[in-house]
């Protein structure tokens, strides 16, 4: 729910921005308490860990014994603690989902079967289980069956993806040749002390990673972070990601790193940073499919660009429109800061929305309703003032009406296409005064 | 609904032999700059993105927006995909030259709402950087028109028809507006032609509409 609506339905309510790298900060502690008892540990995000069982079930003497120690050692952190555990990381994801605040624990006895009874839903893309869904298709078993070549057709990489993961395949590692070493690490000397400084060369090492990577074709699923302190002391944490990092993602996870480092239960880096390394370890061909006129450098070099008139202009003033559904053109788009998620759409686009004012659009639109005089002579539009001069009224579409949410408190208005020698304007009518909403330019 | 559009290729200089290549008159090459001036309404924000459409292929365009009123649908609507149109909202003076200058540095296409009292100097200035760069430029002054020897093809808005709307009956379908264009493109002729846009796909030149109004050859051109 968009803060906007939550203060609508309750004016006190709080709002408090999330800060991944505090919960990172807090949730370090957890990751070494889980480190003592299997190594390997890896963090998927602030509150989500991978861990490797399979040498661990051996030595503790059963998965439930395994998870129950998990349990007894988390104890003290308090709060909810759950575990799913099964033979790949996409159906373990899929079962600690499952479980509830009163069965905390889901083992998966059989992967295949567990993924084919999972809603399509599960995929994480909305777009993806929409469209399998009105295919008639609602499970990851359904999926499975369908045959690859046609879902690589209807759907391209993301379909790909999604038929792996229902058929239990969670990635490709490792496609083609590499060469070994593609570990990239930056010696600082005099050691880095400030954390903003380490949060820079953060992202300028994840950018020179993933864009050494990608120059391979291929892009990391799991990253392993390793930073030594002046003092010789060496901190090392693994995160993966169901899907490969790009460079934002990666330089994210390592500031938030650093971050549980620096301001963690660990006495931080004493010292200062003297060595930052960052190492691949599993790699697969998903990197990003550029379109067929795109090139690698333009994607690069475009988002420099952006990053740099962000600075300029303001986070705020960079942004990027997805349309939805809605019956006025303003309600039609949806907007988002640049290099932010795109917001699922308040309205669905594929609706009817009855009273929709059809195309073509205006392209202009102004952010609020403005005051438009027009004269009026028996209903009829007659004249428009166009700045200082009245100009007359050729011809118009409408009215179309609009009743809006009544128990919302939302009048009726009257939307009319308004056509001058001038240009041709959209506007509304509501409590017998007019306002423009569009302009046909 | 939104439809995906067919654009033609970005094509090197447009030439204008005789009138059979008036729709190359809208066509930009990289480099080039255009100018369009007019009040809101005439048009010309379409026609702007139709000339920098097509290189919405290779690469994100950006709308530099002065009023704070651009609608991204006009650009769907010209085929351009939404994650490919990037609005940049500033109305800082200061700020604006610095904001269109980097974005020449990386993006396929700029449209650049010009803020009222901006020095002449800066637009020259940004003029040049394009041609460097090779990125098409399209200007459009909020008021006023461009100082001359900016752009390489300047358009003026003289006068927009539209048809579909009839007496409370009908909506908006076809417009044909008749634009007096100059500049280099028209090898410093003024020429007059009339663009038709649907709504919903490429806008094209009117043929045989359009009419020379000044220049060497008058007595050549056919019947308009």
């Amino acid at each position: 729910m968009l803060s906007r609506s939550a203060e609508a339905v309750c004016p006190t309510i709080t709002t408090i921005t999330q800060d991944l790298a505090a919960e990172m900060v807090r949730f370090e502690p957890v990751v070494r308490t889980i480190e003592t008892l299997i190594p390997r540990v890896e963090v998927q995000e602030p509150g989500t860990v991978y861990i490797p069982i399979s040498g661990a079930v051996e030595y503790y003497g059963g998965e439930e014994v395994l998870c129950e120690r998990i349990v007894k050692e988390l104890d003290p952190f308090g709060g909810d603690r759950r575990i799913g555990l099964a033979a790949g990381p996409f159906a373990a994801y899929q079962a600690v989902r499952q479980t509830t605040r009163f069965q905390p624990l889901h083992i998966v006895a059989d992967d295949a079967a567990f993924i084919a009874d999972l809603d399509v839903a599960s995929l994480g893309s909305d777009d993806l289980a929409e469209a399998f869904r009105w295919l008639g298709i609602t499970t990851l078993g359904a999926v499975a069956e369908l045959p690859r070549d046609a879902v690589i057709s209807r759907f391209g990489r993301a379909g790909l993806e999604a038929h792996r993961r229902a058929r239990g395949i969670d990635r490709v590692t490792t496609p083609r040749e590499i060469p070994g070493d593609l570990a990239i690490a930056s010696h600082f000397d005099p050691p880095i002390e400030d954390f903003e400084q380490a949060a820079f060369v953060a992202r300028n090492l994840a950018q020179r990673l993933v864009g050494n990577l990608t120059s391979y074709g291929v892009a990391p699923h799991r990253v392993i972070i390793t930073a030594t302190a002046a003092d010789g002391t060496e901190q090392s944490r693994t995160w993966r990601s169901a899907d490969p990092f790009s460079e934002h993602t990666l330089a994210e996870r390592v500031r938030w790193q650093l971050r549980s480092w620096i301001d963690g239960v660990s006495a931080g880096i004493r010292g200062g940073l003297e060595t930052l390394r960052l190492e691949p370890v599993d790699l697969s061909g998903s990197g990003r499919q550029m379109a067929l006129e795109e090139d690698a450098k333009g994607f690069e070099e475009t988002q420099r660009v952006f990053m740099e008139v962000q600075a300029i202009a303001g986070q705020d003033n960079l942004l990027v429109a997805n349309p939805q559904g809605g019956r006025d053109p303003k309600e039609r788009m949806s907007w988002t800061r640049w290099g932010e998620e795109e917001r699922s759409p308040e309205r669905d686009t594929h609706a009817p929305w009855p009273g929709q004012i059809p195309s073509p659009a205006p392209a202009l639109v102004p952010p609020e309703l403005v005051p438009f005089e027009i004269t009026w002579v028996g209903g009829i539009p007659e004249q428009v003032r166009l700045r200082s001069r009245w100009v007359p009224v050729l011809s118009w579409a409408g009215p179309w009406r609009r009743v809006g949410r009544w128990w919302d408190g939302e009048g009726v208005s009257d939307r009319y296409q308004i056509v001058t020698s001038a240009g041709a304007y959209l506007c509304e009518v509501r409590e017998g005064r007019t306002y423009l909403m569009g302009v046909y330019d | 609904m939104i439809a995906t559009l067919q654009h033609s290729g970005v094509s090197s200089t447009p030439r204008w032999n005789d009138f059979g290549h008036a729709n190359e008159l809208l066509t930009l090459a990289p480099g080039q700059i255009a100018g369009l001036s007019g009040i809101p309404g005439s048009g010309l924000t379409r026609i702007g993105l139709s000339l920098l459409a097509p290189y919405a292929l290779r690469g994100p365009l950006v709308y530099i927006d002065v009023r704070g009123w651009a609608s991204p649908m006009a650009a769907w609507e010209m085929g351009i995909e939404p994650e490919r149109f990037v609005v940049v909202r500033s109305n800082d003076i200061v700020s604006w030259g610095r904001i269109v200058a980097t974005l020449l540095d990386g993006v396929r296409g700029v449209y650049a709402e010009v803020p009222t009292g901006l020095r002449d100097q800066v637009l020259y200035r940004l003029a040049a950087l394009a041609r460097t760069k090779r990125t098409p430029l399209v200007l459009r002054p909020v008021s006023g028109k461009l100082p001359s020897g900016v752009a390489y093809l300047n358009l003026e808005a003289r006068e927009v028809l539209w048809e579909g709307t009839e007496a409370g009956h009908g909506s908006l379908t076809n417009r044909r507006t008749c634009l007096v264009a100059s500049g280099r493109a028209t090898r410093g002729m003024v020429r007059t032609i009339e663009v038709e846009d649907d709504g919903t796909n490429d806008l094209r030149v009117v043929p045989h509409l359009g009419a020379r109004t000044t220049g060497p050859d008058m007595g050549r051109i056919r019947a308009g």
